[in-house]
């Protein structure tokens, strides 16, 4: 269960509980591809992966790493608080990788009557390689 | 090279009914075990009137219904070249089992830009502002997409 969390209990700087997911496999990508709709064989099939360049074959859908920053978000503020979540792909992700998740409070604020909280979520492999860097924000309840 | 001319183009919209399976099935490929997308008692228990819709569930009507291939086909860009920029969403309510939901999918912008390695890239920014069968606004849903030449 995602403990309930209160405006007041969120500090500028805090830090969102790391997720770290992986070794990813292929057939995840497989599963993400039947769940998702994104059937592109680049996430699928070695040999179309490499022949469009890809010499080590197949790479994750970017889709399914902001999936794992989703999850991380969500394990941590409850999803019905959520208001924003974006995210820049910045490096592609191959079979065996593991993810590790974090972010940081950056902002909190009250906005037309709203507790807001900003934060950033990155999300790296094993060699600190960043795939996503995002932000999301959420509207969170007083504690009273 | 992306068509420049399609900017403010409006594409017809996504219907789609969303299913509680395909929120689940969603939640297992992420490997997401949080229990509010798998079991509509445990969404219950937490505030929510049934499994709610994950973070990134809006790739699912995009993708399925094929309008992602037709727009970037309109658009006259090589789906060879794309890669996916950013994606940016914004919530005005959960979307659930049950909700048929409606998106209108729109060019918002389209410029060139070169990489620090001096390539040229097409950068084409499509937005999906989504409605439930209430006509309620739930979403918004922004994708960057870029064409490397």
């Amino acid at each position: 269960m995602t403990q309930e969390l209160f405006y007041e209990d969120i500090h500028v700087g805090d830090d969102m509980p790391e997720l770290v997911k992986g070794p990813l496999q292929k057939l995840q990508h497989v599963m993400y591809a039947g769940a998702s709709g994104d059937f592109n064989p680049l996430h699928t099939d070695d040999d179309f992966a490499r022949a469009v360049g890809m010499k080590n074959g197949v790479i994750a859908h970017g889709m399914l790493i902001m999936g794992f920053v989703g999850q991380a978000i969500t394990g941590w503020v409850p999803k019905k608080y959520l208001k924003k979540f974006g995210v820049r792909f910045s490096g592609m992700t191959k079979p065996g990788s593991t993810i590790s998740i974090t972010g940081k409070v950056l902002d909190k604020r009250v906005e037309n009557g709203e507790n807001i909280i900003f934060c950033e979520v990155v999300a790296r492999d094993e060699n600190e390689d960043v795939k996503i860097i995002g932000h999301f924000e959420a509207s969170l309840p007083n504690r009273d | 090279m992306a068509d420049l001319s399609k900017v403010g183009t409006e594409y017809s919209p996504i219907i789609w009914e969303v299913e509680r399976g395909k929120i689940r099935e969603l939640a297992k490929a992420i490997g997401d075990p949080n229990p509010i997308y798998l079991d509509k008692e445990a969404a219950i228990a937490e505030g929510y009137k049934d499994t709610p819709a994950p973070p990134t569930f809006l790739v699912v009507p995009m993708m399925w219904c094929d309008k992602m291939p037709a727009i970037i086909n309109d658009l006259k860009i090589n789906f060879m070249m794309v890669l996916h920029g950013e994606e940016e969403y914004e919530y005005y309510q959960q979307i659930y089992p049950g909700d048929i939901i409606t998106g209108t999918p729109r060019v918002i912008n389209i410029e060139e830009k070169e990489s620090k390695s001096g390539s040229k890239m097409d950068m084409v920014t499509l937005e999906v502002r989504y409605k439930n069968q209430m006509g309620e606004d739930v979403a918004k849903a922004r994708s960057l997409i870029i064409e490397r030449k």
